[in-house]
């Protein structure tokens, strides 16, 4: 990106288009402005939307304040973070999400890659069968959960009513410990399994076919062509599919308030779902803000890395 | 690795001519595989399926017990029960639906207006540290919005923002931005800088360059970019349940989920609200088919 | 990057320039907003009192908005008082707010805490009283109801339960206690039975409740004994464990010395919970986990149950036709479905539902009027009978026992039944946080997320734990 001939000339225009020093001059100056008067509102939108509200939390997460209680917050130090990384409640809450991220994101990569190899074998109809695929990432997370609840209802839901016609008996989807999480997983998965697809399909149908050609020439097994060819080349974009989606799991809420509740219990609470508990039922703002700003960290660690993968790809 | 959903969806290069011998069972293999995708097509569109059939049965065939796939009553009813309120007049999910039209539109509108130029300027001129801007700029979009709402909240409190549409707009126009930059940058490098080196040469100034001759050629990426940033206020549940209230106010998506928890849950109301929430971005989503892996990552996987 | 770097060393120093700018601006919002806030609570510490005498009303078109949650009373209650209000005030009109149930609270105190509310009546649980007016986020409305209202006319005990701070549960009203609200609708939980199933005469204690619906159960395939709220939302499961507590001679908290722990887990709280998820939970239907009044309602009309618990207010649709398989009209509907008050065992208490009319603390002056000579409007004789002919549950004591009253639905004899044995939750400004902390446990226990005794312990030992932590540094809410 640095080019240190631009440090020591005047280079006004683009490549190779020399143009005379003295108007590229006042040019440049006023594509200096220009940028700037182009580029400063929307950062200051986002300055005052994104990077404000998080130095705010950044500060009551560091006093005792409530919202509704009024009254002047007083510092408490890290006695909030303290109290929230030895808090029993708290870690339930991250190995609920981590079994939720781990497990949905791993299934919809498995899912949505294999989905995107059968495509991408296909000649014909892979337009009409990729856009058919592609429907549930477009619906509203409330009206998937609403949906599935819908459906996974243990008396009326459709699944239980087909489990039935088979012969199975009633499954509590959404009332018991552990299927209610798979519950979630489940419904995660059906959702965003396009996504991935989506990418993988981007992916597949950019590996060059004289690769594959020359494969072929070598007799070389099926098994064997897909390990060394298609997966070394799909891989990298996978591996960015799957940082957005773990980014995405790891913040869910919607989901989780309209499908289950929480419940039973707190058994599928995440994180994000017990931060709304913490800041609007007791209105412990200072608490929840804190919890939130450890949430943001891991969510920038992980961006972090995606960023670096992406920023690799597009080197590339 | 040049990628574009064109060639995902088209019939793409891979296969065309690659098997000139054919193996061992490599016909009833791709039998095989077609009914695998079948299946698994099945399985992905039937909740979408289930939805749309639900909307159009009469209620007692909604709760039967086994269910009623094919032999129901269909009616139309639900979907007169989206529009209009039981007492006549309008429906609360039929005013949330015209607020959620003027809150999406209006922040997509805002994210356009400012997130383009700025796009334009990331891509045509060196800015300090651009690729840590662009960074920064991305993760602000990251943030978890159940964390974002309570600093916001308190702001929106201060300067009495809360329960009101503008509030809404300028969250979602923040959240719509980075995507907005990100994608559309993508677009602007597309167009060759010569173009407006060349008019720059005629006489015009970097200004009329960027808006008569880069602008122009912009616009179908900008719908793309547009129609995106518009699915996603859309679709948006969390800040609207958090940050509104009233009904002359509250988007679709807190109205539609507020259809259940009452007395009696009307299942195929439901469904067919459900429905007209989802028609518009499903057919918006097929208009921008070509931009979809682009969109999806907002902006930051295009090639 | 296709485009060469084009800036200069000069452009360095004007960025750092802009990004000095940027932050101190930032600085500077911050602590005039840090400001703000504080003198902003400063200046709201407790509840403002209302005027004693309604002000001058306004002449102009002005528009009285409350706030609720969805359900037919709310609807009813808009209608009604457009309807009748007007006659009075041509130029008011009514206009009740609605919100999912689930977010009912939310709604109102994260408006309260915006310190702006776009309704001037709340139409607050009972419970919601004490988090209000600790935060002054409602009018006190003592004085006003020493001049206009005639507390006579109620059951003390309901003029309590609706706007008296502080208060007891179980208490009676206390003269000298502030009023921060009046009753809107009473309400409290209705056993429907099936009579076709299990005769005409109610189940008269919680034991022979029981045994009928495990009767009923095994006679009827298909039918399941009971159906009652279970779900981990709003304040169901809470309010069914603490129906069952009750009736068990249990008590949720000693109030005096405000302890919870050693109270709600003693003896008489671990045999509720014993018979709530051991003998209770095991004639429900399969996945009813997370019911709450709409899904008990659906399992009634569908004839899926044989006795169900549910709100009075919220049993109105199962007269419905359209929305029943029971029957084609309301008289063969109510051929099959009785109501009666609960069934006592070792006390006869039941839940007190319903709620009160508060004046938002941030409404306007001229809304503010208005809502008071609504409230004034509400609260006489002949317009509580009206309300109830609508649907609605008065709590005058006349209006109660009024014909126009017990007429308009057959689970309206079981409310008037009821008043003198109702128990109410804590009314403390932690309410929210308890009744989340006993919703989540015993809806663990009866799905079997945890062991009945393991549930009863944590709930104590969590909401103590609430209680004490007014003192404790940091981690408030964990």
């Amino acid at each position: 990106m640095s080019d240190p001939v631009s440090l020591t000339t005047d280079r006004p225009g683009q490549v190779a288009t020399p143009t005379p020093p003295a108007p590229g001059r006042s040019r440049w100056l006023s594509d200096r402005r220009l940028a700037v008067a182009f580029i400063a509102p929307a950062l200051l939108l986002l300055l005052a939307m994104s990077v404000f509200p998080l130095l705010w939390a950044l500060y009551l997460s560091f006093t005792d304040y409530s919202a509704t209680r009024g009254g002047p917050a007083h510092f408490v130090w890290f006695e909030n973070y303290t109290a929230i990384l030895t808090s029993a409640q708290v870690h339930t809450r991250a190995l609920t999400t981590l079994i939720y991220v781990v497990g949905a994101v791993t299934l919809q990569t498995v899912l949505g890659f294999t989905i995107a190899y059968l495509i991408s074998r296909r000649t014909h109809g892979r337009g009409l069968l990729t856009t058919l695929f592609l429907v549930p990432m477009m619906l509203s997370p409330v009206v998937v959960g609403l949906f599935w609840r819908f459906m996974l209802d243990a008396q009326f839901g459709v699944i239980n009513s087909m489990l039935g016609s088979i012969g199975l008996g009633q499954v509590e989807w959404l009332t018991q410990q552990r299927t209610a999480l798979i519950s979630l997983i489940v419904v995660d998965t059906w959702q965003w399994t396009p996504f991935i697809m989506l990418i993988a399909l981007a992916g597949l149908t950019a590996v060059p076919k004289y690769l594959y050609e020359a494969a072929s020439i070598d007799r070389a097994s099926e098994w064997f062509r897909f390990r060394t060819i298609t997966l070394p080349l799909v891989w990298p974009l996978l591996l960015i599919a799957v940082l957005f989606r773990a980014i995405e799991a790891f913040r869910l809420f919607d989901l989780v308030y309209i499908l289950t509740n929480g419940g039973p219990g707190v058994s599928t609470e995440t994180l994000s779902f017990h931060v709304y508990k913490v800041a609007f039922l007791g209105f412990n703002t200072g608490t929840a803000s804190a919890y939130g700003i450890l949430m943001v960290l891991v969510v920038i660690v992980l961006t972090q890395l995606y960023l670096r993968y992406l920023n690799k790809l597009k080197e590339d | 690795m040049a990628v574009s959903i064109d060639e995902a969806v088209s019939p793409g290069p891979v296969r065309d001519h690659t098997a000139p011998a054919p193996r061992r069972g490599g016909r009833g293999r791709s039998v095989l595989e077609l009914a695998l995708l079948v299946v698994l097509a099945a399985v992905m569109l039937f909740p979408a399926l289930w939805m749309l059939e639900t909307s159009i049965k009469e209620n007692r065939d909604v709760y039967a017990i086994p269910a009623k796939f094919f032999d129901f009553t269909v009616t139309l009813d639900h979907f007169r029960d989206v529009f209009v309120a039981p007492g006549g007049g309008r429906s609360a999910v039929s005013v949330s639906f015209l607020n959620s039209v003027v809150v999406a539109g209006v922040s997509t509108l805002l994210a356009t207006v400012l997130g383009v130029p700025a796009a334009w300027a990331y891509s045509r001129f060196s800015v300090k540290a651009k690729k840590d801007q662009l960074f920064f700029i991305l993760s602000t979009r990251f943030m978890p919005p159940v964390v974002v709402v309570i600093p916001i909240f308190l702001m929106y409190r201060q300067v009495g923002l809360i329960d009101s549409k503008l509030g809404l707009i300028l969250i979602y126009a923040a959240f719509n931005v980075p995507f907005t930059i990100w994608m559309m940058k993508g677009f602007v490098d597309e167009v060759p800088p010569e173009y407006e080196d060349a008019a720059m040469l005629d006489g015009y100034t970097r200004l009329q360059a960027f808006w008569k001759f880069t602008l122009p050629l912009l616009v179908p990426g900008i719908a793309a970019t547009a129609v995106f940033a518009l699915i996603f206020s859309w679709n948006e549940f969390v800040f609207a349940i958090f940050l509104t209230s009233s009904d002359d106010v509250r988007t679709a998506p807190p109205a539609i989920a507020g259809l259940i928890g009452g007395t009696t849950v009307d299942w195929g109301l439901v469904a067919a609200a459900s429905v007209v929430f989802a028609l518009p971005v499903l057919i918006f989503a097929y208009l921008v088919r070509k931009h979809l892996v682009a969109g999806v990552t907002l902006g930051a996987v295009r090639r | 990057m296709r485009h060469p770097k084009r800036t200069g060393r000069i452009s360095v120093a004007g960025r750092k320039v802009q990004l000095a700018t940027a932050a101190m601006l930032l600085l500077a919002t911050t602590v005039a907003a840090c400001g703000g806030d504080g003198q902003d609570d400063d200046a709201k510490a407790s509840a403002p009192k209302a005027p004693a005498t309604i002000p001058e009303l306004t002449k102009d078109p002005l528009t009285l908005s409350f706030i609720w949650f969805e359900w037919p009373p709310a609807k009813a209650l808009e209608a009604f008082a457009n309807e009748e209000y007007k006659k009075q005030r041509p130029n008011a009109t009514i206009k009740v707010n609605t919100v999912p149930n689930a977010n009912w609270h939310d709604a109102m105190f994260t408006q309260f805490a915006a310190r702006k509310t776009d309704f001037d009546v709340a139409i607050l649980d009972s419970q919601h009283i004490g988090e209000a007016v600790t935060n002054g986020n409602i009018l006190d409305l003592t004085d006003f109801v020493k001049q206009n209202i005639d507390v006579k006319a109620y059951n003390p005990y309901l003029l309590a339960a609706y706007g008296q701070y502080p208060q007891a549960e179980t208490g009676k009203r206390d003269e000298n206690a502030s009023l921060y609200g009046l009753p809107l609708l009473g309400d409290t939980w209705t056993m429907i039975y099936r009579k076709d199933l299990i005769g005409d005469k109610p189940p008269q204690t919680w034991d022979e409740m029981i045994s009928a619906a495990a009767k009923c159960q095994a006679d009827n395939p298909g039918v399941s004994g009971l159906a009652f709220h279970q779900a981990n939302g709003s304040d169901a499961a809470a309010v069914t464990y603490n129906t069952v507590n009750g009736v068990y001679g249990g008590n949720l908290w000693d109030a005096k010395t405000r302890k919870i722990d050693g109270v709600v887990n003693d003896a008489a709280g671990q045999e509720a919970m014993d018979v709530l998820v051991n003998k209770m939970k095991p004639l429900t239907a399969k996945g009813s986990g997370n019911w709450f009044i709409d899904e008990v309602n659906a399992a009634v009309a569908q004839g899926k149950a044989c006795i169900a618990f549910n709100w009075i207010a919220a049993s109105g649709g199962l007269l419905d036709p359209k929305e029943s398989t029971l029957g084609k009209t309301r008289e063969q509907i109510l051929d099959k479905l009785g109501f009666a008050t609960l069934p006592a065992q070792k006390t006869n208490l039941v839940p007190l539902g319903g709620m009160g009319m508060h004046v938002s603390a941030y409404s306007s002056a001229a809304n503010q009027a208005e809502a008071l000579n609504f409230m004034k409007w509400f609260e006489q004789p002949d317009i509580q009978k009206k309300w109830a002919a609508a649907g609605g549950v008065p709590s005058r004591t006349d209006a109660l026992e009024s014909s126009e009253f017990l007429n308009a639905g057959p689970f309206n004899k079981v409310y008037a039944d009821s008043v003198p044995r109702m128990r109410d939750m804590w009314n403390v400004p932690e309410y929210a946080r308890l009744v989340d902390i006993e919703n989540t446990n015993v809806n663990a226990a009866l799905n079997g997320a945890k062991k009945p005794k393991e549930a009863l312990d944590d709930i104590a030992k969590e909401q103590q734990s609430v209680l004490d932590s007014s003192g404790r540094k940091g981690g408030g809410g964990l």
